[in-house]
């Protein structure tokens, strides 16, 4: 390579057209960066921005043409009225509900399984990795109509237990995906160091494995309680009770086809959002390092 | 045999197979699950429309807790949007699980499935003589009534106050030549104002289309049978595409307008006119933005009578073991003058009885859709084709008003697909 | 290492084969089960079957519950779905008895059939591709130090943590002919003379759509890339400075080749749920009438509830050539990507 031989081997360089260069970005980068990060985040956050401008206008100003970018009247009140209504409340509850213990379930079956398959061989393990892998495959759009009927034979529509099951199997493919790349990675002398201390099959799993795959059950966390909280068909068809539905189903109330509130709409959109940040913001130091740990050795 | 475990997966899996066969058909879910039709039920399900969020789930719940103060049954209201009924509907019927009660803008499909009770099972003689015949007719399938209104609604032409005046027309338009001059007229002031806003995008095609051939003497049947390509159609179209290709007086891209779309236009105040109904008079008077009229609509010929469009959506009540009885007092309760007429006004729509347009007289506003409201001219829902046709027609319709649309064929399509039973 | 046919599994792209080669191989060998055959006093259940492997009992305790919610959730309703696109149905969705193979046969014969395939490639193509190179230029740009970096991660998050439907309306409005903020926002950039209709212009609709797919899709991705990034060991890059690479050349030769098991999971996962996705294809097709745009997906539920079929057992053998869609589409993804990785 030419730079090759006008660099010099050691990191004391002299001026050279290419060091030079080094050292003037080394100086720009720190504004040039954050410059490029506001640009990035603005990108990603723009059309929020633009539903959070609408839900502090009224909802005839939001389709008023010609539009304006800032609301021609502020109205303060919509996220207020949202909180208020007990309509919107108990559908936020159910949400919490419904996603929360989707998640708990959904770690406490897969890292059992994720680990006895990367650890046994046993017949059949291709066959259930490969069973996981497909389940993913099938849209829930289709599958909605046989939901519907094998939680009406066992009597759980309109129950919690019945949506809290579907968004559990739903994203057990994923973690079991996930964690198992995590505890294929761990070396086996790490268990064989514990099984010698006379530790059980279940206690290196809580006590030595678990903590060293903890960003793979961290991305398993954020990933169900996302797909769980947004889950949209099969919550509309199973849940009944307007109490009972999730916020997913709820919003749509706000628009119908002879009243719209964009308003509120948005304003309820926006409360949405918030838990999903909030835990996003507590875990995602764990998270990185996650997602694909267990591929690269 | 080294494979177990596979072969276990593949038998949990086979399994299933056998169970979902065998679980076929079976199933109650209401509380009393019994096969003995002598034997009542204790609660039955009303799946309702969504009409708006503040008052639908409102008002089934305090009429939910009525009944059973009168009956000693529960009603369980499940409300449903009116995006995801069709849908919801259609899963519970697939597996045998069709609730009791179902608000839906269609019926006689189910009746046409034996799926449903006929007035003379369920409706008072009394309730059914107070029903508007309009209504009557248009829920009767094979001269069984089974469709029952809920509420109603009709058409007409609102305008803008002051677009007229700048433009300087006088009065509303009463022919067509009428209203193409004065939507050029509009169209033509200053400020991107719009003519006419035409909604002919998948929502209601079949709405804004009738209530234009209506008023040409079309209509989707004559004699019984399917006229949709008749000559009187075909020029409806035409007219309306030319409003659009030619004349350039409409909104962008009508084929892909929705409803609310074009009500947002004029709620803007940038439409000169747009073919509206009370809710949206409602939220013009929320707005209180735009200084508006409303007209009957424009006929093709001077002289003409307008005809009005309306709708009326069903409360169709499913046969299954034990309800009849639940369902003759639902029926009772909901046609008592305090429940119709409640609901009816606080969705802002029309009344379904004699006594409701009485009570209703009052309201002046009301007053240009109550006139014409026993002779109001409806889409025939009281066959089963049509519920096909509908579909065919919003998907189909649109094309052709667009710049390359051909009203003929477009109406000979929908035709074949009418006679082949849809 | 990377023969360790355990970690096979680990790469999807070669697990349908080297999996299977390892499965059949173990059973007959004692030392790939695992540690507890090498501790001495371990307690807990070592039991072998006659092969070897290890007992299938041991692995129902383990796996059962997984198996058992797979089974009752997914498995039960796929049955179903079998079943009722070899059914007859009513416009009502009331069952009428038995339709053979007349399903499948009208959905192939569907008129829209060919567009809506084609629709399908270009969505999914399109979607995974941008995604899947803007993700990599997002995660380089988040692996980097810098102030305000935490921010701009929490803000990536925003189109993830939104429901696609809350998201596909927000856009309808955006894009909106009227009142949208997109031309608004071109207007006043002078960039455009007039609005453009992008969702009703059948020219734009296609390329507006791919916009939504993926500005939903590349957060999740640069996450993937991100912990990808952060996986690799900082002395590789040490060695090459000290050889002199330039940054291209760095990122070319280096990172991307270290990057390619999570470039796998990532393009895997999006093909599919870019392939499934539903509400941003429907709701910013909802004013159009037709199948004009639709993907397979859309298409696969108008047949049941909007078309002029409203056919319940036509949309469920769509739904089922769906399915057996993506699974070929991600078998040949794999097996290509194991075939080019022999070649390399």
């Amino acid at each position: 390579m030419a730079a090759m031989t006008r660099v010099a081997p050691t990191r004391v360089a002299p001026a050279t057209p290419v060091t030079r260069r080094r050292v003037g970005w080394a100086r720009a980068r720190r504004y040039v960066l954050p410059l490029v990060g506001l640009a990035v985040a603005l990108a990603f956050l723009g059309p929020y921005i633009v539903m959070v401008l609408n839900s502090l206008r009224p909802s005839s100003d939001v389709v008023q043409t010609p539009p304006t970018f800032l609301p021609r009247t502020w109205q303060w009140s919509t996220f207020g009225d949202v909180l208020g209504d007990e309509r919107f409340l108990n559908w936020l509850k159910t949400s919490l509900l419904v996603a929360t213990s989707s998640t708990i379930i959904v770690v406490l079956v897969a890292v059992p399984a994720a680990y006895f398959t990367a650890r046994f061989r046993f017949a059949g393990r291709t066959a259930f990795l490969f069973l996981v892998l497909i389940t993913q495959m099938f849209s829930p759009t289709s599958l909605v109509v046989g939901l519907y009927r094998e939680f009406f034979e066992l009597n759980l529509v309109n129950t919690y237990l019945a949506i809290i099951l579907t968004n559990s199997a739903f994203n057990l493919a994923f973690a079991v995906w996930i964690l198992h790349g995590f505890f294929s990675s761990i070396p086996k002398e790490v268990e064989e160091a514990a099984h010698l201390d006379g530790c059980s099959r279940f206690g290196t799993l809580t006590r030595i494995m678990l903590p060293l795959t903890m960003p793979g059950v961290v991305t398993a966390v954020v990933f169900t309680f996302i797909a769980a909280w947004n889950e949209y068909v099969v919550a509309l068809t199973l849940m009944l009770d307007d109490a009972k539905k999730p916020l997913t189903v709820g919003i749509t109330s706000y628009v119908t086809g002879y009243e719209q509130h964009w308003d509120q709409l948005f304003a309820a959109s926006i409360i949405a959002i918030i838990p999903v940040v909030i835990l996003f913001a507590f875990i995602e130091k764990h998270l990185v390092g996650g997602l694909t740990a267990g591929s690269i050795k | 045999m080294a494979r177990k475990l596979t072969a276990l997966i593949a038998g949990a899996g086979a399994a299933a197979l056998v169970l979902s066969a065998c679980g076929g058909g079976s199933g109650s879910g209401t509380a009393d699950k019994t096969g003995d039709s002598a034997k009542k039920v204790t609660s039955i399900k009303l799946v309702a429309a969504e009409y708006s969020k503040d008052h639908t789930a409102a008002f089934w719940k305090q009429f939910a807790e009525k009944y059973k103060a009168k009956t000693g049954i529960t009603l369980d209201v499940q409300v449903v949007s009116w995006d995801s009924i069709d849908q919801q509907s259609s899963t519970m019927i697939q597996n045998n699980n069709a609730p009791d009660l179902l608000n839906l803008n269609v019926y006689a499909s189910y009746a046409k499935d034996k799926l449903l009770y006929s007035a003379d099972e369920v409706l008072s003689p009394a309730v059914k003589a107070d029903l508007l015949d309009a209504f009557v007719k248009s829920g009767t399938y094979q001269d069984k009534m089974y469709g029952m209104p809920d509420l109603s609604s009709a058409r007409a032409l609102f305008y803008n106050k002051d677009l007229f005046t700048k433009a300087g027309i006088a009065a509303p338009p009463k022919t067509w030549d009428e209203f193409e001059a004065d939507a050029k007229k509009i169209q033509a002031l200053p400020g991107g104002n719009i003519g006419y806003a035409m909604p002919l995008g998948p929502e209601e095609s079949q709405g804004e289309f009738s209530i234009w051939t209506f008023n040409n003497g079309g209509d989707w049947k004559t004699d019984g049978k399917w006229a949709i390509n008749s000559a009187k159609n075909v020029e409806t179209l035409a007219f309306m595409k030319k409003l659009n290709t030619q004349d350039k007086v409409t909104q962008n891209n009508p084929g892909k307008t929705n409803r609310a779309q074009a009500f947002d236009l004029f709620k803007s105040g940038k439409a000169g006119m747009v073919v509206g109904f009370s809710p949206l008079a409602g939220a013009l008077d929320t707005d209180k933005k735009v200084n508006y009229g409303v007209a009957p609509m424009p006929t093709k010929e001077a002289g003409g009578t307008p005809q009005t469009f309306g709708v009326t959506d069903y409360l169709m009540s499913f046969k299954k073991p034990g309800n009849q009885a639940a369902i003759k007092a639902f029926y009772e309760l909901y046609y008592q003058p305090d429940q119709v007429n409640q609901f009816i006004k606080d969705e802002g729509f029309l009344p379904v009885t004699k006594t409701g347009l009485a009570a209703f007289a009052s309201d002046a506003k009301l007053k240009v859709y109550l006139d014409t409201l026993p002779n109001v001219h409806l889409t025939p829902t009281d066959d089963p084709t049509w519920d096909k046709v509908k579909l065919a027609v919003q998907q189909n319709l649109g094309a052709g008003v667009g710049a390359n649309g051909d009203p003929q064929a477009v109406l000979d399509t929908l035709q074949k697909t009418a006679e082949s039973g849809g | 290492m990377a023969d360790d046919p355990q970690d096979a599994v680990a790469e999807p792209g070669r697990m349908p084969v080297a999996a299977t080669a390892s499965a059949e191989s173990s059973v007959g060998s004692e030392s790939s089960v695992g540690p507890a055959s090498s501790g001495g006093s371990t307690p807990g259940r070592r039991r072998r079957t006659l092969h070897g492997g290890t007992s299938i009992w041991v692995a129902l305790l383990w796996l059962g519950p997984a198996l058992l919610l797979i089974i009752g959730v997914v498995v039960f309703p796929a049955v179903q779905l079998v079943r009722a696109a070899f059914s007859k149905y009513s416009i009502t969705g009331l069952r009428l008895g038995d339709a053979g193979t007349t399903n499948f046969k009208n959905v192939l014969n569907h008129s829209s059939l060919t567009t809506v395939l084609a629709n399908t490639v270009i969505w999914v193509v399109v979607v995974v591709a941008l995604t899947v190179l803007i993700s990599l230029a997002v995660a380089q740009f988040l692996a980097k130090d810098f102030l305000g970096r935490k921010v701009v991660r929490w803000a990536i998050i925003v189109p993830w943590a939104a429901s696609l439907v809350i998201t596909a309306k927000l856009f309808t409005m955006i894009y909106d002919y009227y009142y949208g903020t997109l031309n608004l926002i071109l207007s006043t950039l002078h960039i455009t003379s007039g609005p453009i209709d992008f969702l009703g212009d059948d020219r734009w609709t296609m390329a507006s759509m791919i916009l939504v797919g993926i500005f939903v899709s590349v957060p999740f991705t640069s996450y993937v890339f991100v912990a990808g990034l952060s996986a690799i060991p900082t002395d590789v890059y040490e060695a090459a400075k000290i050889d002199g690479a330039r940054p291209w050349q760095t990122y070319w030769r280096i990172t991307l080749p270290l990057l390619r098991p999570a470039m796998v999971v990532a393009s895997v996962l999006n093909i599919i749920y870019v392939f499934n996705s539903f509400p941003i294809v429907y709701t910013l097709n909802d004013r159009n009438p037709g199948f004009l745009h639709d993907t397979t997906i859309t298409f696969m539920y108008k047949l049941a509830f909007k078309s002029a079929e409203k056919d319940v057992g036509m949309s469920a053998a769509a739904g089922i050539f769906n399915v057996v869609l993506i699974l070929i589409v991600v078998v040949i993804y794999l097996r290509t990507l194991k075939w080019q990785e022999q070649e390399d």
